[in-house]
């Protein structure tokens, strides 16, 4: 997978409020990346200036390797999916998707047939000729998505896509995106703030807070290796306990030392240990280390999320196994599942 | 049943409301194909005043410039007024906010200040009043109902609609074209209506900018309306049906399919295209080299005479008019230049004194001796030294011979006997009621005695009581054609062309005397080219041209020939029409002076609200 685009120091500035403060990032040919994190992070800016829709004060985007920060929207390779889709109201379906071959001044025959074609592979075929402000929701976020590939672009960026849409349809259209993804064969750039959706479609996770880039990776990595506290916390939930590196492979936290499989921390290095709540074990008070009390249980559905209370800290964990509250309980974790990480001086 | 019963109120209100809308328009459609003169009685059908309205060049050009002025300054507004609408809603809010609250101001302002303010403006950077001064004005005024209408729309704007079209490829351009304006086209076409309707029927802001001669519809109707002209009937009625038919357009157009519209639409440009060229045409081709600047009353010279004199000299006469000596007097003061004004006698005595006027050379005038002479040498102007006379006549009462006893005709008096209570008209202005109180006194009517002008007031308090007279304009006229009141205060010229159309009437000047009025041609000191204005004059002095303006305007004549030959044939037997001279106690409206003008006018609004 060759690099398509590359974003080198990039920043952005509005109303003396530093939104970008410095993006490198790289994204590949055929990958599907999403920019995750909080609203106000800056993944949306990000987005629109690889679109063309604002102009970077500072930095290089490259495409292709080619500088192409100053190259207006209508010049770049690259179509967008907008938040809330940006139809043409005065078009119908087929007005709206052919918009862009219509631009190109393309056959009339050649563009009829890319518009049923694309219509087909997002399921509205037989759409035509209707008004695009009488589709349902998923419809025109299908229209929208057509307008946009009917254009065969290199990149196609989408703006928080399914955030207008409701849970079950948001599901489908999940898999369904990362379907036509496949199809097509092209980078898509995805916008979102919801994790889950992040981690369900994406070959790459760009993790952002506060204009910055927190963690790069594939959604596995980002799940199991948080880089900081901040990946740690957005990313699922999890229990972060400051603790201390004895030694390579020996972390040690409230007095208890635990075996792990981190290497490369000075001795006695400060650190922050993060326990994911389904790695954490119920057991025998005597079979564990760490002994406490269930002080809650609720039930979530697949799982139920307890609160183990210790006297030096509150453990939350999910497992399918239910616990009386008040019972006594003792937890263990596998060297593998604990996970250490360098305390961010920000924090 | 008993819903049915209760529908019965809604549906007499609706045809109410509908009786109170159409009625007024369907009784001029009726009029218009009236035989006759009167605007009241139907004698039978004739497309007599459209020939009359296709013949006036006047009504013609002012078709013209309404209808151009309102396509320019439609298209021109449009365009300013949707970019502004959508480049605004790309600003920060508090710029935004408050260009929408200053756009609203000239929308809700009173158009008469708006047409001042425009008026001065004009005034102050020189421009001179006519065409363009018009049509930018009209540009000013139509451009806050664009974007008001047009804004709304923007708002509802999807705020990435032009990104997207740009992200498909499009230009900026292309996403303006294609895009934001495709889906605007609701707002902006109904702020194309409005803006058209704006400009096609405005008056008051027209007035106050134009000049020059350039006149639009409802200046030249303003102007008919001081005499009774049936044209305007057609011409209202052919307006109404330009109006349906642009109605008619606009409804049905959603009904042709895209197809055919799309034909529709280039017809319907190209028909104004033409509109707009011959409009151009027409009045870049009128812009020969010399150029005779006239300023009369309204309806006050038979217009074909204009043509002929341009033909003749070949020249282009600016012809303008006003309504009354005052505002005449008004657009001077605002700085406007005429070469040949024709006001009437006092006004003409303020204008010699205040040096607004240049000497007339008589040698010039070879047609001189074709004048009355019992029109020369009059008060205002002793020796004629300014002026070159045009109509004259008198005041007098009109009586209906089959109701007013011959021997009852003593007097101003008449005007006070309670055996005509509620049959009499008073002319409705201060001077001409005053006059007749001062005259009934035995008083001059130029007096500045507060004393005797208080006595005149009385006069007609007390007429008010014994009689209750109707205050009335120019519907005197048609009123006493119709023959609805015994007696009228009126002018002799409009008392002969009353009587040829009702012969039941006659006219009388009380022996008490009354005031006599003389219109002149006066020469401003504003005129260059004297030679070409001399031979204006001299023109309108040519027995021939005299007769046909005097035939055409009704009033006593000011040649001899075209005097005797009136009284022979038109109005043969009708004593108005020669305005009787030698009575010493006739007199000549002086030039007031502003303390008894003010005076006047505080008393006459009191008898008026009495």
């Amino acid at each position: 997978m060759g690099c398509l685009i590359e974003l080198k120091n990039v920043t952005k500035t509005f109303d003396d409020q530093q939104i970008l403060k410095g993006i490198d990032l790289k994204i590949h040919e055929n990958e599907f990346l999403t920019l995750l994190g909080p609203s106000g992070c800056g993944k949306t800016t990000t987005l629109r200036i690889i679109g063309g829709f604002e102009e970077p004060d500072s930095g290089e985007i490259l495409f292709n390797g080619i500088e192409i920060s100053k190259l207006p929207p209508y010049k770049r390779e690259i179509n967008t999916v907008f938040q809330k889709y940006a139809l043409f109201p005065h078009l119908d379906v087929f007005g709206n998707v052919a918009f862009g071959l219509n631009i190109k001044k393309m056959e009339k025959s050649v563009i009829e047939q890319k518009v049923s074609k694309i219509l087909e592979l997002v399921g509205l075929s037989g759409f035509e000729k209707r008004d695009v402000m009488s589709l349902s929701g998923g419809q025109q976020q299908r229209v929208a998505i057509a307008r946009a590939l009917v254009n065969e672009p290199k990149v196609l960026l989408l703006d928080e896509p399914l955030g207008a849409l409701d849970a079950k349809l948001r599901k489908d259209m999940q898999t369904e995106l990362k379907k036509i993804q496949k199809e097509v064969g092209i980078t898509f750039i995805y916008v979102t703030h919801d994790q889950e959706e992040a981690l369900t479609m994406s070959d790459t996770v760009v993790v952002m807070n506060d204009g910055e880039i927190q963690q790069v990776g594939s959604a596995i990595d980002i799940y199991n290796e948080p880089e900081n506290r901040f990946v740690a916390s957005f990313i699922g939930d999890s229990n972060i306990i400051p603790g201390h590196m004895i030694k390579d492979c020996l972390v040690e936290w409230d007095g208890y030392e635990f075996d792990c499989v981190d290497k490369g921390f000075k001795e006695n290095e400060e650190a922050e240990i993060v326990l994911r709540p389904e790695d954490i074990d119920i057991v025998a008070p005597e079979d564990a280390k760490i002994n406490g009390t269930v002080k809650s249980v609720v039930f979530k559905g697949v799982h139920y999320e307890i609160i183990v209370e210790t006297p030096d800290r509150d453990y939350m964990i999910h497992t399918t196994d239910f616990h009386q509250v008040g019972l006594f309980v003792g937890l263990t974790i596998e060297p593998e599942d604990i996970h250490v990480m360098y305390t961010m001086e920000w924090m | 049943m008993l819903k049915r019963l209760n529908k019965l109120p809604s549906y007499l209100y609706i045809a109410l409301c509908f009786a109170f809308f159409y009625l007024p328009i369907i009784v001029t459609i009726i009029f218009s194909f009236n035989e006759s003169k009167s605007l009241t009685h139907f004698t039978g059908f004739s497309l007599r005043w459209y020939g009359e309205l296709i013949k006036n060049q006047d009504v013609m050009s002012a078709v013209y410039v309404s209808l151009s002025i309102a396509i320019i300054a439609t298209a021109i507004s449009t365009v300013l007024g949707t970019l502004t609408a959508i480049g605004l809603s790309n600003c920060r809010k508090i710029l935004r906010e408050w260009t929408l609250t200053v756009n609203d101001i000239p929308i809700m302002n009173p158009e008469i200040v708006t047409a001042i303010g425009l008026m001065l403006l004009f005034s102050s950077l020189k421009m001179e009043k006519g065409y363009l001064t018009m049509l930018l004005a009209h540009i000013c005024f139509c451009t806050p109902y664009v974007i008001t209408s047009v804004y709304p729309k923007v708002r509802e704007l999807d705020k990435n609609i032009a990104n997207a079209a740009m992200d498909l490829g499009a230009t900026p351009y292309q996403a303006l074209t294609k895009v934001i304006i495709p889906i605007l086209k609701p707002g902006i076409f109904a702020g194309i209506l409005l803006a058209f309707t704006m400009s096609i029927d405005d008056f008051v802001i027209s007035y106050f900018v134009s000049g020059n001669g350039v006149m639009n519809i409802s200046i030249i109707v303003y102007n008919m309306t001081k005499r009774v002209n049936p044209t305007i009937n057609a011409l209202s009625t052919l307006l109404i049906l330009v109006i349906v038919i642009i109605l008619l357009i606009v409804n049905l157009l959603p009904l042709i399919n895209k197809k055919k519209s799309k034909v529709f639409n280039r017809i319907l440009a190209g028909g104004f295209c033409l509109i707009f060229f011959f409009t151009a045409f027409s009045y870049f081709h009128s812009s020969t080299t010399k150029v005779l600047k006239v300023y009369n009353a309204g309806e006050y010279i038979d217009t074909e005479l204009i043509t002929k004199f341009e033909e003749e000299y070949n020249c282009s006469v600016v012809y303008e008019t006003f309504d009354s000596n005052e505002s005449m007097y008004t657009k001077l003061l605002s700085g406007e230049e005429y070469d040949i004004i024709i006001p009437s006698d006092y006004m003409i005595e303020r204008l010699i004194k205040e040096d607004f006027l240049q000497e007339i050379d008589w040698s010039l005038i070879p047609n001189k001796d074709n004048l009355i002479p019992e029109i020369m040498d009059k008060s205002f102007d002793p020796g004629n030294k300014y002026t070159v006379p045009y109509f004259w006549g008198n005041v007098g009462i009109l009586y209906d011979t089959t109701v007013v006893e011959e021997a009852d005709l003593t007097g101003w008096e008449i005007l006070r006997n309670p055996e005509y209570n509620g049959k009499i008209y008073m002319y409705d202005s201060e001077r001409d009621s005053m006059m007749v109180a001062l005259k009934a006194l035995g008083y001059s009517m130029n007096t500045t005695n507060r004393n005797e002008i208080y006595q005149a007031y009385e006069w007609l308090l007390k007429q008010k009581e014994l009689v209750d007279p109707i205050y009335v304009g120019d519907e005197v006229i048609d009123n006493m054609i119709s023959g609805n009141k015994a007696m009228a205060v009126v002018y002799s010229g409009d008392a002969s062309y009353i009587i040829t159309e009702n012969p039941n009437l006659d006219y009388f000047a009380p022996h008490e005397g009354t005031n006599m009025w003389y219109d002149a041609m006066v020469l401003t000191k504003f005129c260059e080219d004297t030679d070409l204005a001399h031979k204006f004059m001299n023109f309108m002095l040519d027995e021939e041209n005299a007769l046909l303006n005097t035939d055409t305007v009704g009033y006593a004549g000011y040649t001899t020939n075209d005097f005797e030959e009136m009284k022979n044939t038109t109005y043969q037997g009708v004593s108005a029409y020669e305005p009787r001279t030698g009575n010493e106690k006739d007199e000549i409206f002086g030039y007031q002076d502003s303390e008894t003008k003010k005076y006047f006018s505080e008393l006459w609004t009191k008898v008026k609200s009495h």
